[in-house]
């Protein structure tokens, strides 16, 4: 608003100038008018430069370098000038003005303030106060007051007045005794005046006192007052207390209804979703391991099928904990506690640990299953019943919860497939959709209800959930196996505390695990990363994350101190059992399992770099099978496993093989490698060097002629030669992990050594089979493996060698080189010109830019005008300028003309008078 | 705590001792009595450092300047006796003491040996014993000459004493007259090899020429400059030379011998062509040895015009696959960088090499791949002929390979009608940066050579730090639960390893 006044007040002013302008222009004299001719006069078109004056504007522009350039000019080369600052010095002034002028000057600078307008400086009041000291308003006494009572102020009485004044009194009083005389009248006057003054003083200190004195008697009061009303207010409403009826009718009211669902999904069609995701997750993988995919596709959460049927189970059992455990602590609901426990404490683990152990451990599950106590016995049935999954409801009391009951198990599932994440939902939201869905349920007590029918309910969801999963990856698990571990870890787990607060230090850790068995351990941790999931609380993540650190810290305890096979088993027993949790907690969060690993991998490489030719410890190999387990090893570039090649590829180059503990550990590694590469079919040189210099420690060196070996390994070392036939021993499929630590290089441990050499030689060979030059990789070890005295061997060995063997010549033989053919390059496309249509066509081309560009556009061409103005006023300068010099050039020599003029007419005078002179000499 | 004590106290009593001897007595009794304990083999610097602290002052004040006037017997007073009697002392301490010092087993006495020497000589070259006469710069020679006799030592290595001896070669004078004397203490015979380590390993540290501050170590400061004739170092040079050349040397000598050649002598020889059997023995004993004569021989050729047939084919045969294990693989590749860079070369013999090196590096570690990449690929830019061994667009088949990997000559190896599979099989390498560097052979060749010389000296360190340092957002987790130790798919350690 304030501009807009502004530009109106200067466009007035413009006008009126502009006025008397067009008045000197009126008299401007019409030979100085310049007309420019137009040749086609267009209509509408704004001429702006049809008519000027170029005379006057001339001169104005000398005019105004007179002013500016000119004096510039002359000072140029100066460095000093003169200012000459006094008043009326420069205008033509008078004397007198002069003085009067400069005179002023000083006064006004002597007065001189600030502002005009700056009141501050001087200190305004009202009646004796200030007027900040008004403005607090503190005294309340206003003006009124004293303006009401008026007559009470200073001033004299009217009666007073009516004698005093008008004569004196002389009117009334005149011959009365004791006249006073007019000078005793006046002080008399004064005398009264005053008195009055101080009574009316008087008078009003006293009512300020009263009224501050009640002011603050008030303020005791206000205290008492205040609080009856209050209890009274407090007596009305509990009169109007609000009976059941009404509470329940509001809670009714303002509950959450159940919100619309989708429909329930039939089995097939989870099926069928969790292999859509598998299907997208290892389209995924493969694309990292081509390295087509870029780090724009950040999708961190990768989670499975399996994840997300475990994450629920964790997620259900630790609802069922907290439930049992905050309602009452009364042996009721323990009991409940202990069989809940024991349900829950079995789902994962089962899952996982039937399917480990469905291969290899059918005879210790059996045994373990006869030990088994009938008290035992009768909860596990309990337990079949429930995984029956048809009519799990014996148990129960409360017959009338049976027609809820499937309702209810179905909205559970159908929560529990959607997602991980809403699964989160607490205990009143699944009350609430269960209510909406069975309206006609009678009333009842819902928590009671809730109490029931919780704990079996959610282990048969679990159970459901259970059989899709085993659906899904058709694992047929083995009931009985499943049943009698399930029983033994029922057994161990009952002995244990079922809830365990995280470790706050690495010490807390092993003291928990201080002298427990591995399934005990097991337990432990499974209960530590239930009751601590990320979704109870909201530290939880890091606090696990904190836990998984601890693990990785145990693994390294345990592995890196072990002496004798049996903790060697021992220890690899533990890791076993504990490594589908350690899986789960890497799965809950994935950036801190990255950074962990990725830092103990990097410490490791630390220690290895101060002893490169030594191979580091058994811990590493765990580390390194960790990684295999927790992280993709097929990608293309992986944070983590891309320096753990370079780390595995290190050891093998460099680290010298003397014990027999040194070539399980480079087997170990190379079986590794495999494991790394064999999705995605990659090739690490070092694996088939160091497996050929295994070979060539089987040769026999006759001495004449040196084989060479690769570098690791010495060229004329033979240790792994066998002397004397030894066909007696069977070789198993497997060497035992105790090799790692064995010293002395046994005549089994050269067999079994050689005959896993060529196993994973051959395993190479397979993943290889699609490179060009496969053949030639093989090269080395062709040549060692015909050295190899085959027949000291027992079968199995030769008849791997023989596989290999002939694979490898069939290999040769099938082989079809196809010559490189670089890519072609693509031929460049000619430009094409399209012609330039425009639908509606207005005389003008508009240009299609965007509004930065125009304005770019706009700015550039006012530049271009303004430098070229800017160079036509040098220019004009210049000239300007040239004219002063040659000015004062034609001024100088005019000088210098007459001032030779000057000088040789005084010469000629000069010479004429001597010429005179000379020729009157010479008359006379 | 007394047995801390101790040698603090010994060494200040020791000082004290000293100083008391300077100061007033000369007591000979004193200097005796710090000899003795010399002797007793104790605190040895703390003796070093006192006896350098009375002879270097006795040299300053010339308490043991004795002026000898031609043709005049010495006059025999006490005083001059004292003389005689300290000159005799320092004599018998620096000849017998300190130099005995350097064959000390202890690394810290030998070195407090050689700077008490050195520091001895100064300040005897400041202040001379006997009158200068005309020379410029007097430098005690004959405890010089001692000094380096007990550093070219035929019993120790004295590797540290000859770092702590190139200290002294800073100073111009010490420098020119440790080159005058070493011609004398050469060995005309065949030494050990001790005596040739040590001795190779001080003429490393010889220059030819002054040092740039022109400093000088036997003058008091800026008195005078020291002239250094450089050609006198150079003859001294080709002096020795010659007498180590006919050196029996053993493969570690001959290694040594050949990094100084290369690297200090051979552009001072005066006849280098000499040296020409001299290499060629040296190429014929393999491994590192003959790729460092191959350098000098490169050098001859280079410089000296010599012409050595079937360079190529020596140069062929040193790449085998244990050249990767070795200190000299970076300057392997340098070489044949340099020897291959002419573009004249025939172009069957280039590709062999490219051949061979892609063999290599099947099954060469991950850090040399990548040089072998680079390399194969800068001598195709360089020979564009060999773009056979990347394009053959007859799309013809092949049973095997055609190049012969055991022929020996180059140029029969038929390397010009195979094809780089190698490379083709090394892009499915497990480290991502050795795939992408085998990838070349895809695309249409850069115009610009890669640069070789910065990727020489990685090691599989620098490839560690640098994969470690990648950061990439993506966080990828294995999605397929592990039963218990093994995957669901590509379980292969639990195949082959039992574990309880």
């Amino acid at each position: 608003m304030v501009k807009v006044k502004n530009h109106k007040r200067v466009s007035v002013e413009q006008i009126q100038k502009k006025r008397q302008n067009q008045n000197a222009k009126k008299t401007l004299n019409p030979f100085e008018v310049h007309i420019n001719k137009e040749k086609m006069r267009v209509l509408g078109k704004k001429a702006a430069n049809q008519r000027g004056v170029p005379g006057i504007s001339r001169a104005k522009a000398i005019q105004k370098r007179k002013h500016t350039l000119l004096p510039e000019f002359n000072l140029q080369h100066k460095s000093n000038r003169f200012l000459d600052k006094r008043i009326g010095e420069k205008s033509k002034m008078s004397n007198e003005e002069k003085v009067a002028a400069r005179f002023a000057a000083f006064k006004a600078k002597s007065h001189n303030r600030k502002s005009i307008f700056n009141l501050s400086e001087e200190i305004l009041s009202h009646r004796d106060h200030t007027l900040s000291e008004i403005e607090k308003f503190e005294n309340l006494h206003s003006d009124d007051e004293e303006s009401d009572n008026e007559n009470n102020t200073g001033k004299l009485d009217s009666d007073f007045v009516e004698e005093a004044h008008f004569g004196n009194g002389m009117l009334t009083n005149t011959g009365r005794e004791g006249v006073k005389t007019h000078k005793q009248l006046i002080e008399q006057l004064i005398e009264e005046s005053k008195k009055r003054k101080a009574e009316q003083q008087k008078v009003k200190e006293a009512t300020l006192e009263l009224t501050e004195k009640l002011d603050n008697e008030w303020k005791d009061l206000v205290q008492l007052v205040s609080k009856n009303t209050k209890k009274a207010e407090e007596k009305d409403q509990e009169k109007s207390k609000v009976d059941d009826y009404d509470k329940f009718m509001r809670e009714l009211r303002f509950e959450a209804r159940g919100t619309v669902s989708d429909r329930l999904k039939t089995e097939g069609e989870i099926a069928q979703e969790e292999k859509e995701k598998l299907e997208k997750l290892e389209q995924e993988r493969i694309n990292r391991m081509k390295g087509t995919i870029e780090d724009n596709n950040t999708k961190t959460n990768h989670r499975s099928a399996d994840d997300l049927d475990d994450n629920f189970l964790i997620e259900s059992d630790v609802e069922d904990n907290t439930l049992s455990y905050s309602t009452s602590g009364q042996a009721n609901v323990e009991i409940q506690a202990e069989i809940n426990g024991k349900i829950v404490g079995e789902d994962p683990s089962e899952n996982t640990e039937n399917e480990s152990n469905s291969e290899s451990d059918d005879e210790e599950g059996n045994e373990e299953s006869e030990d088994e106590s009938s008290s035992d016995d009768s909860l596990t049935d309990l337990k079949e019943k429930d995984d029956s999954s048809d009519n799990s409801e014996s148990e129960e009391d409360n017959s009338k919860k049976i027609e809820t009951k499937n309702n209810k198990k179905k909205n559970k599932i159908e929560i529990e497939n959607t997602e991980y994440k809403k699964i989160k939902v607490d205990l009143k939201d699944t009350v609430t959709i269960i209510d909406s869905d069975e309206k006609a349920c009678p009333k009842k007590n819902r928590k009671e209800k809730e109490k029931n029918k919780r704990p079996s309910d959610l282990v048969s969801s679990g159970n459901i959930c259970k059989k899709l999963k085993s659906d899904i990856t058709s694992e047929h698990v083995n009931k009985d196996i499943l049943e009698s571990e399930t029983n033994e870890l029922e057994k161990v787990g009952n002995e244990l505390p079922f809830t365990f607060k995280l470790p706050e230090s690495y010490e807390n850790l092993m003291e928990t695990f201080k002298d427990k068995s591995h399934t005990q351990q097991k337990i432990i941790l499974e209960r530590m990363i239930k009751c601590n999931h990320p979704s109870l609380a909201q530290g939880n993540k890091e606090n696990l994350g904190v836990l998984f650190d601890y693990l990785l810290q145990y693994l390294n305890d345990l592995f890196s101190e072990i002496e004798n096979t049996k903790d060697l088993k021992e220890n690899f027993q533990l890791f076993k059992s504990l490594m589908p949790h350690i899986y789960d907690l890497a799965q809950l969060n994935p950036e801190n399992t990255h950074n962990s690993v990725l830092e103990v991998i990097k410490e490791k490489h630390q220690e290895y770099r101060k002893k490169k030719k030594r191979y580091p410890g058994i811990e590493v190999l765990i580390f390194l099978k960790l990684v295999s387990l927790l992280f993709s090893t097929s990608d293309f570039r992986h944070q983590i496993v891309t320096p753990c090649f370079v780390f595995i590829e290190q050891m093998l180059k460099n680290c010298s093989i003397k014990t027999a503990g040194d070539i399980s550990y480079g087997l170990f590694l190379c079986t590794l490698i495999l494991e790394y590469t064999s999705l995605s079919n990659r090739y690490l040189p070092v694996t088939i060097n160091f497996l050929s210099g295994i070979l060539h420690m089987a040769i026999p060196k006759t001495g004449v002629k040196i084989i060479k070996a690769p570098p690791p390994f010495k060229s004329l070392c033979s240790d792994l030669v066998l002397t004397k036939k030894k066909l007696k021993f069977h070789p198993k499929d497997k060497i035992h992990i105790s090799s790692l630590i064995l010293q002395d290089i046994e005549v089994e441990f050269k067999i079994s050594a050689l005959h896993l050499s060529l196993k994973l030689l051959r395993e190479f060979k397979d993943v290889f089979k699609s490179y060009s030059s496969n053949v030639e990789i093989f090269d080395n070890v062709e040549k060692y493996i015909n050295q190899i005295p085959w027949h000291l061997y027992p079968d199995e060995v030769k008849s791997e060698h023989k596989e290999f063997y002939d694979s490898l010549n069939q290999l040769k033989s099938e082989r079809k080189l196809q010559y490189l053919i670089m890519e072609e390059k693509k031929p460049k496309a000619l430009r094409l010109y399209e012609p330039k249509i425009e639908t509606v066509y207005d005389g003008k081309r508009h240009k299609v830019q965007s509004r930065e560009k125009a304005e770019r556009d706009k700015l550039h061409q006012k530049l271009k005008k303004e430098t070229k103005g800017a160079m036509r006023e040098i220019r004009r300068d210049k000239a300007f300028l040239g004219r002063i010099k040659l000015n004062q050039r034609i001024q100088s020599d005019l000088e210098r003309k007459q001032k030779v003029n000057r000088i040789f007419a005084e010469a000629a005078t000069q010479q004429s008078e001597l010429n005179t002179l000379d020729r009157k000499n010479k008359k006379k | 705590m007394a047995h801390i004590e101790r040698p603090i106290k010994v060494s200040k009593l020791l000082r004290y001792k000293a100083q008391e001897f300077l100061e007033s007595s000369r007591n000979p009794d004193i200097l005796n009595q710090i000899i003795n304990h010399f002797d007793s083999g104790l605190d040895t610097v703390s003796c070093l450092l006192a006896l350098e602290m009375i002879f270097t002052n006795l040299l300053k004040d010339r308490s043991m300047y004795v002026e000898i006037i031609p043709l005049k017997p010495i006059e025999r007073t006490p005083e001059n006796q004292h003389k005689q009697w300290l000159k005799e002392t320092y004599e018998g301490c620096f000849n017998l003491k300190i130099l005995n010092c350097l064959e000390h087993e202890s690394a810290r006495i030998k070195l407090q040996g050689l700077s008490t020497a050195m520091n001895i000589i100064a300040h005897e070259g400041r202040h001379p014993l006997e009158s200068k006469g005309t020379l410029e710069n007097y430098v005690p020679l004959g405890k010089l000459k001692l000094i380096l006799m007990k550093i070219l030592s035929n019993k120790y290595n004295n590797t540290n004493l000859i770092n702590k001896y190139t200290e002294y070669l800073l100073f111009d004078d010490i420098l020119f007259f440790t080159w005058k004397i070493l011609p004398s203490l050469t060995h005309k015979s065949n030494p050990n090899e001790t005596y040739i380590i040590n001795y190779l390993g001080l003429l490393e540290k010889l220059q030819i020429y002054p040092n740039s501050e022109r400093k000088v170590l036997c003058a008091e400061e800026n008195v005078n400059f020291f002239t250094f004739d450089e050609n006198v170092t150079k003859r001294c040079l080709n002096k020795i030379w010659h007498c180590i050349m006919y050196w029996m040397h053993t493969t570690n000598t001959l290694k040594q011998l050949l990094i100084v050649l290369l690297e200090k002598v051979l552009v001072h020889l005066e006849k280098p062509l000499l040296l020409t059997d001299f290499l060629m023995d040296s190429l014929d004993v393999g491994g590192p040895v003959s790729l460092l004569a191959l350098q000098g021989i490169f050098t001859m050729i280079q410089v000296h015009n010599l012409d050595y047939p079937n360079i190529f084919a020596k140069l062929y045969s040193m790449f085998e696959p244990e050249i990767f294990h070795t200190k000299y693989k970076a300057r392997l590749f340098y070489l044949s960088d340099l020897f291959l860079s002419s573009t004249h070369l025939p172009e069957n013999m280039v590709a062999a090499f490219a051949k061979r090196l892609a063999r290599l590096a099947l099954l060469a570690p991950s850090e040399d791949i990548i040089i072998i990449c680079n390399f194969i690929g800068n001598l195709v830019l360089r020979h564009p002929g060999l773009k056979c061994l990347l394009h053959n667009g007859n799309g013809v088949t092949a049973s095997s390979d055609p190049y012969i990997m055991e022929e020996r000559d180059p140029l029969k190896s038929n390397a010009i009608n195979s094809s780089l599979w190698e490379l083709q099989t090394l892009q499915n390498h497990v480290q991502p940066s050795v795939a992408n560097a085998a990838k070349f052979i895809n695309s249409p060749l850069p115009s610009v050579e890669w640069d070789i010389g910065k990727i020489l000296e990685n090691t599989g360190d620098d490839i560690f730090d640098k994969e470690v340092k990648k950061f990439s957002k993506l966080i990828v987790l294995q999605f397929e639960q592990p039963k218990g130790l093994s995957l669901n798919r590509g379980e292969k350690v639990s195949m082959y390893w039992e574990f309880d």
